[in-house]
């Protein structure tokens, strides 16, 4: 899989005519890993972590990781506190309430997407995406946010699968054993926030992802039914997060439904 | 058989991948279609589960007969009433074989069912993707006429009414899912089908929007000389009632004589060309 996957991010480098990769580095198990392979893949000099702290969320610990991977895998790292332009942004919406958390927080991963991309446009580099599997079908990230990317390598894998591909490229244990979370408000934490493991998760998306039944999966699993059509109705409906635009078809052709294009350039 | 028969034409919109509300509307459209004195009361295409179902197709589809087609002869008989629904069918043999499949239940139950032929699969439409093609025209001998049944795509291809017709059918069901930039071709082709084979043609479409593709509805029954004979709403739902006399098809095949001028030797030569396209 490790060699897939750099295969993946080295050749797609290369179509882009692209002179790196930025990733949005939290210190989470998927960024690390994403922006490790990213380093073996294509050199850690063309490689650039950017962390994108601020203060509600801040934590040392992350940052420390964030430090390690980068010296372990040889990539440079770039810190900016968000905090003041956050603060902006929030001022200047009128009609901002700062006891929702979920708006607020999505402003957070939104703004840290604008960063990300600045980064690469100046530099001509790609943006490398982190989401995973797990998170991606249940629609667990901010549209147009933390999802968005030009090349996302481990989409494809379960969270429970990147634990082990971190594993075994040798991301440091406090960072593969640590509770994953999305940092968009102080304490959140993924597997409390969704009520379910992700050993569990993943066993549950496995089963829908090969057209299992609810019951049988529940079954199988030894678990109750409103569990595995909870998680598979958050599947379904958060099908507009990760598809393209919706639009309604007048033409002959329209963009995002029928156009059938390639969209690698090569 | 009867001489002359009240047809229906439900025009609907469905919850799309909810067998049991789209069977609440069907019920409730077959009642007042009822009141209204139609013997035959038809759906549009999948409309037991919605058009654009993508991969929930392997979850929704059912055999024939099967619950859903169990509720609907319940409902058939309550009524004494035809009924034709669009559904996905799920083959018996296998597991994950389907059928883009119309079932035809009269008020003694169960009657037959007529598998999509043309499965189109260009522009927004993936249908080979999911279903299996079917391999037999359909004219059922009813206490309402001889019925056939095509399905959307199928009009395009003249030698589907034209089997269905010399299979016998003297009224021609076609259930449709067509999305608005093809109504053109539709208004057209069904006129033709009719013209062509000298039978009534109903033609009962969709409405409603699901995954951004607007069902135009426009459904209608056509005499066999191409008049349009009654006429749903476009876009919006509608159930409107047109009679089928069946002693007005012979004028006209005998004024435009196309049964008659059939020339069997170029399905031959058809055939052969289409082979080598």
């Amino acid at each position: 899989m490790e060699t897939r996957v750099k295969r993946f991010i080295k050749k797609y480098v290369e179509k882009a005519g692209a002179k790196g990769i930025v990733v949005g580095l939290s210190g989470g198990i998927d960024s690390c890993t994403t922006a490790a392979l990213s380093a073996l893949a294509i050199g850690g000099d063309k490689v650039l972590g950017l962390t994108l702290p601020e203060q509600e969320t801040y934590n040392m610990r992350d940052m420390e990781h964030v430090k390690l991977i980068s010296e372990k895998f040889g990539f440079k790292i770039e810190t900016i506190d968000i905090t003041p332009a956050l603060e902006e942004i929030y001022n200047s919406i009128p009609i901002f309430d700062p006891a929702d958390k979920l708006c607020k927080g999505n402003i957070k991963a939104r703004l840290r997407i604008i960063y990300i991309y600045y980064y690469a446009n100046k530099l001509n580099m790609l943006v490398c995406g982190s989401s995973d599997k797990s998170e991606t079908m249940i629609g667990y990230f901010t549209k147009w946010g933390d999802i968005a990317a030009d090349i996302s390598p481990i989409m494809d894998l379960f969270k429970t699968q990147v634990r082990k591909l971190a594993d075994y490229i040798g991301i440091p244990k406090e960072i593969v054993t640590k509770p994953a979370s999305p940092m968009l408000w102080p304490g959140q934490l993924a597997e409390e926030e969704l009520g379910i493991k992700y050993e569990t998760l993943d066993l549950i998306l496995y089963g829908l992802e090969h057209f299992m039944k609810t019951e049988e999966i529940a079954e199988q699993l030894g678990l109750k039914k409103e569990l595995v059509d909870r998680i598979k109705n958050r599947w379904l409906y958060t099908e507009h997060k990760r598809q393209g635009l919706l639009t309604l078809k007048v033409g002959y052709r329209t963009v995002g439904k029928d156009f059938r294009l390639f969209r690698d350039p090569c | 058989m009867k001489e002359k028969i009240n047809i229906a034409l439900a025009q609907i919109s469905c919850k799309r991948g909810d067998k049991e509300a789209n069977l609440k509307k069907i019920e409730a459209k077959v009642v007042k279609a009822r009141e209204q004195g139609a013997e035959l009361v038809v759906f549009p295409e999948l409309s037991l589960t919605g058009y654009v179902l993508r991969d929930q197709l392997y979850e929704v589809a059912e055999n024939i007969p099967g619950p859903s087609v169990n509720t609907l002869e319940k409902l058939a008989k309550q009524n004494k009433v035809y009924i034709i629904v669009g559904m996905p069918e799920l083959s018996e043999k296998t597991k994950a074989t389907i059928y883009n499949t119309a079932v035809l239940i009269g008020p003694k139950g169960y009657i037959g069912k007529y598998r999509k032929m043309y499965l189109p699969t260009h522009s927004v439409f993936e249908e080979k993707r999911y279903f299996r093609p079917g391999y037999q025209a359909a004219a059922f001998d009813t206490e309402i006429g001889k019925l056939g049944i095509i399905i959307c795509y199928d009009v395009f291809f003249p030698e589907v009414s034209r089997l269905t017709r010399l299979k016998g059918a003297q009224l021609i069901v076609c259930i449709s899912a067509s999305p608005g930039a093809r109504r053109a071709f539709f208004e057209t082709l069904t006129a033709a089908r009719a013209i062509e084979n000298t039978v009534f043609l109903a033609y009962v479409n969709l409405v409603g929007i699901e995954d951004g593709l607007q069902f135009w509805g426009g459904s209608r029954l056509i005499g066999p000389n191409g008049k349009v004979l009654v006429k749903a709403k476009y876009d919006e739902e509608d159930l409107v009632i047109g009679e089928v006399d069946y002693s007005t098809i012979k004028p006209i095949e005998a004024f435009v004589p196309t049964l008659k001028d059939l020339r069997p030797e170029l399905f031959d030569k058809l055939k052969e060309h289409a082979e080598k396209l």
